[in-house]
């Protein structure tokens, strides 16, 4: 239904290519760039608010990279010795015969291991954590016709509850777990792969700030949760798969609404 | 089902990061800013569960919008769903697509759980901080769709520009080895402009023309030009001519180069003619025999020739063409046109919706009431009047001066005259008539106008009308020669001299002797300047009359007191009008007026503060 020949394809193109440009279309050109400079820091210098932060920091970031490249090009320009050619852990001929050195240092340091394994030791990642208490974690729940009752506490952090788990009788149920706070899953590090996963909660196996929220299951910064690490694919000496392993939360879970841990290697 | 294929309805698809800058300047802008940590707890979770949630829909929205906007394959006509899938390749597209609705289920699902969460949230950092992971969250999902989003902003730009075909209407397909002539066939029969040049593959897609015969729209359809290999090894452009070959119902015009000018031989034509023939099932087939200017089929060898007599042995017609002469381009259309709604009407006659209109038509015959022969009847006088309105005949006895247009058709419209209104056998005789009756009319007096029919009042009216009209005149001439520069004043603020007022109102009828007396000649008298102040005291043997008068001449009034000379007098003038400018535009009264009109404007009191002051928002 058109009474005129509709634009097809590249007409844009073909105009162009049939009529050319404006006959001022170069000097144009010419001036609009020139002129771009000027419109730039007119824009930098009178924008407020939001929008001017978020403008100034990415072309503070433009500007840092302008600097290094145009540093690298400078230098290119210039030919300097190159002075690092002997490759790392080259060791000079005399010293050649100390080479078993490393290996023993590796079979200890398993030896070490083992023994603060016995003796349940952990080298955790987060060493001190700030203590929670009763009150930043617990809530209190007022009950019974006048609420006058205040027995019963509510966990305000993250929790983690078992598969098997069922409640107690409302009644009888001294801590609420709210199901909104409950998490199955973690995102876990691993330090040396320095690969996130996301990996099933198995258990927590300790809370530093009391052991009352270990039996809970309460999550907090510092908490020594058990994972499931099948993903992993990871295979002891003697040949058995190894599928749960410690990790210690790092993050507040509460307030970002996920739990971020590292795995204990 | 989209019923003009159109596809420049499309929204822009914006960049991964222009999306995400949109979305989230667009939630600092239209939800509440301000929160303080001493707010009950709803409030707080309420103000930043807004933020997530309004995040969440815009997302959402635009999201959707995407989806919707960009065509199903499935419910597109498969003719549309083909080329898409030559362009664009149908498994990235729909991919593309399916990982942005990926991407809206996990926003939402985001956006549910933080929500959720922030139910719990018992102080105004952990709400915070809960609002800053969920608006994290779903950004950091819309930068993983960067690559998506590109691609999907590509296949829209491409969209919009392909020609709007329609594949069910009447259509002519053109199609050939590449440098054959088929852009310059479209371009001659429609008013498409299709590039035409020496090389091969200039027309790298589809391109569509329109055209009109026996009062109905065709399509003309130019494809790009096809080599000879197999399916699978044809690569993107060819495609596209493929696709409209397979789809498309329409009247296959092949186009082929007598002249050999494109690179190919007749024989290598004809393989390609042979191979795509499949193609060509149930439509109705045409074989174009292009740049016969050049050479001619008479013009080839005996084996040239016997290839185009076989084909015309098969039943498809083969037609010469020349599209630099236009010769055979009109022959070539007519042709395809028939023989195209022939088809289409044999179509129809075969399907099942002929049959509802079948059936309300009736032809009705009289029943035969007996064996008689009753032909039609035609009277001997009638076959003899029907001989003399034989017009061949008058013709010979026309007397023109170019004797070889005696026989030439008459045109209907020339030169936007209406040639049947000139034209009338008697209208010598009716001319004459006509004059003949004006005369005795004249003579008749009946053009006379009645004057005696007509009483005084008339009369005086006529009169007056006719002074008035006179005067306006006079006075219009007056006001075109005043040459009046500057700005137009109205009347009232000229001053009308005692003398031309007079004169007016004398020639109109009033009396005005002895007018001294009167309001305007005592007005104008009062209105003295300097100088006739000056003069009136040299003037000592003229006694002042009136009290009034005295007082006024010992006074100097206010402007003039003090003043020393005319140059002193210009500056206090200035003075007292640089003063009064502001209050004139402020349209105040005096120096005293102290109203003003608007104490609440509404653009101080409403809007956002963006700035930190009140003065202009």
């Amino acid at each position: 239904m058109c009474l005129l020949p509709q634009p097809q394809n590249e007409h844009i193109e073909l105009h162009r290519k049939r009529h050319g440009q404006r006959l001022d279309h170069q000097e144009r050109k010419r001036k609009k760039e020139s002129r771009e400079a000027h419109e730039r820091s007119h824009k930098a210098r009178k924008m407020i608010g939001l929008k001017a932060k978020l403008y100034h920091k990415q072309r503070h970031s433009e500007k840092i990279q302008m600097k290094k490249t145009l540093k690298m090009h400078e230098q290119r320009k210039t030919k300097q010795k190159n002075d690092d050619k002997t490759p790392e852990g080259a060791v000079p001929a005399y010293l050649l015969d100390r080479e078993g050195q490393s290996r023993a240092k590796i079979l200890s340091n398993m030896i070490k291991q083992k023994r603060k394994e016995k003796a349940g030791k952990w080298e955790v990642p987060l060493p001190k954590v700030r203590a929670q208490g009763e009150t930043e974690v617990l809530k209190v729940i007022r009950t019974g016709k006048r609420q006058k009752k205040a027995w019963k506490r509510m966990v305000t952090k993250v929790c983690f509850v078992g598969d098997n788990f069922t409640r107690k009788p409302p009644k009888y149920e001294r801590f609420i777990r709210p199901m909104g706070l409950r998490f199955k899953k973690a995102h876990v590090t691993h330090p040396e792969l320095k690969a996130t996963f996301c990996l099933p909660i198995l258990g927590v196996k300790k809370n530093p700030s009391s052991p009352l929220y270990t039996t809970l299951g309460v999550i907090t910064k510092g908490t020594v949760v058990e994972v499931n690490v099948s993903e992993l694919g990871l295979v002891t000496q003697g040949g058995k798969v190894i599928w749960g392993k410690y990790a210690q939360v790092t993050n507040n879970p509460e307030n970002d609404g996920c739990i971020n841990a590292v795995l204990l290697v | 089902k989209m019923a003009l294929y159109n596809f420049k309805k499309i929204m822009v698809v914006p960049t991964s990061k222009e999306f995400i800058d949109i979305t989230l300047s667009k939630t600092q802008r239209k939800t509440p800013t301000v929160v303080h940590k001493h707010y009950q707890i709803h409030r707080i979770r309420h103000f930043y569960m807004r933020k997530v949630k309004f995040t969440q829909q815009n997302y959402h929205d635009r999201l959707s919008q995407i989806l919707t906007d960009f065509p199903k394959l499935d419910d597109i006509h498969p003719f549309y769903a083909d080329l898409m899938n030559v362009l664009y390749d149908k498994d990235h597209y729909k991919l593309a697509l399916g990982q942005i609705n990926i991407a809206k289920n996990l926003i939402d699902n985001v956006s549910k759980d933080y929500v959720r969460l922030m139910k719990y949230g018992d102080s105004l950092y952990r709400c915070k901080q809960l609002k800053r992971a969920a608006l994290g969250r779903m950004c950091t999902i819309m930068k993983r769709q960067k690559q998506s989003l590109e691609y999907l902003e590509q296949v829209r730009q491409h969209l919009s520009r392909l020609p709007t075909i329609d594949p069910n209407t009447r259509t002519l397909l053109l199609c050939g080895y590449p440098n054959v002539g088929k852009s310059s066939f479209i371009n001659k029969v429609t008013r498409a402009d299709v590039e035409v040049q020496p090389y091969a593959f200039t027309t790298k897609s589809l391109f569509v023309g329109h055209m009109d015969y026996k009062y109905l729209r065709w399509q003309v359809v130019d494809t790009p030009g096809i080599l000879d290999h197999p399916l699978e090894e044809r690569n993107t452009i060819e495609m596209q001519a493929i696709t409209a070959l397979a789809h498309l119902r329409s009247a296959v015009l092949y186009v082929m180069d007598v002249s050999e000018q494109c690179g190919q031989t007749l024989e290598q034509q004809l393989e390609l003619f042979n191979n795509i023939r499949p193609l060509f099932a149930n439509k109705p087939l045409l074989i174009v025999a292009n740049k016969c200017d050049v050479k001619k089929i008479s013009e080839l060898t005996e084996e040239d020739q016997k290839i185009f007599a076989d084909l015309t042995a098969e039943g498809i017609s083969v037609i010469e063409t020349s599209t630099l002469t236009e010769e055979g381009v009109m022959t070539v259309k007519t042709e395809a046109c028939d023989k195209l709604l022939a088809h289409r009407v044999d179509g129809k006659m075969k399907g099942k919706k002929v049959h509802d209109v079948l059936n309300r038509l009736h032809l009705a015959v009289p029943a035969k009431r007996d064996e008689k022969a009753r032909p039609p009847f035609i009277p001997e006088g009638a076959r003899i009047g029907r001989k003399t309105m034989e017009v061949d005949a008058p013709k010979q006895y026309w007397d023109l001066m170019n004797q070889d247009e005696k026989y030439d058709v008459i045109p209907e419209i020339w030169e936007g005259h209406n040639i049947a209104d000139y034209i009338d056998p008697d209208i010598m005789k009716n001319l004459e008539d006509l004059e003949k009756e004006e005369e005795l009319k004249v003579k008749a007096g009946e053009y006379e106008t009645d004057e005696e029919s007509e009483d005084e009042e008339m009369q005086e009216i006529r009169q007056l009308a006719k002074q008035i009209r006179e005067k306006r005149k006079l006075k219009i001439v007056c006001s075109k020669d005043k040459d009046v520069h500057g700005p137009r004043l109205p009347r009232t603020v000229k001053k009308v001299e005692r003398k031309t007022l007079e004169k007016e109102m004398g020639d109109l009828g009033l009396d005005m002797t002895g007018k001294d007396d009167s309001h305007y000649a005592v007005n104008a008298r009062r209105s003295r300047s300097v100088g006739v102040a000056k003069k009136r005291k040299r003037e000592a043997s003229v006694v002042p009359t009136s009290r009034t008068r005295s007082q006024s001449a010992s006074r100097p009034p206010r402007d003039q007191s003090g003043v020393r000379d005319p140059k002193m007098a210009k500056q206090a003038k200035k003075l007292m009008k640089n003063q009064q400018k502001d209050m004139n535009r402020q349209g105040k009264k005096g120096e005293a007026d102290r109203h003003v009109f608007d104490l609440k404007p509404k653009h101080l009191f409403s809007g956002k503060r963006k700035s930190g002051t009140n003065d202009h928002r």
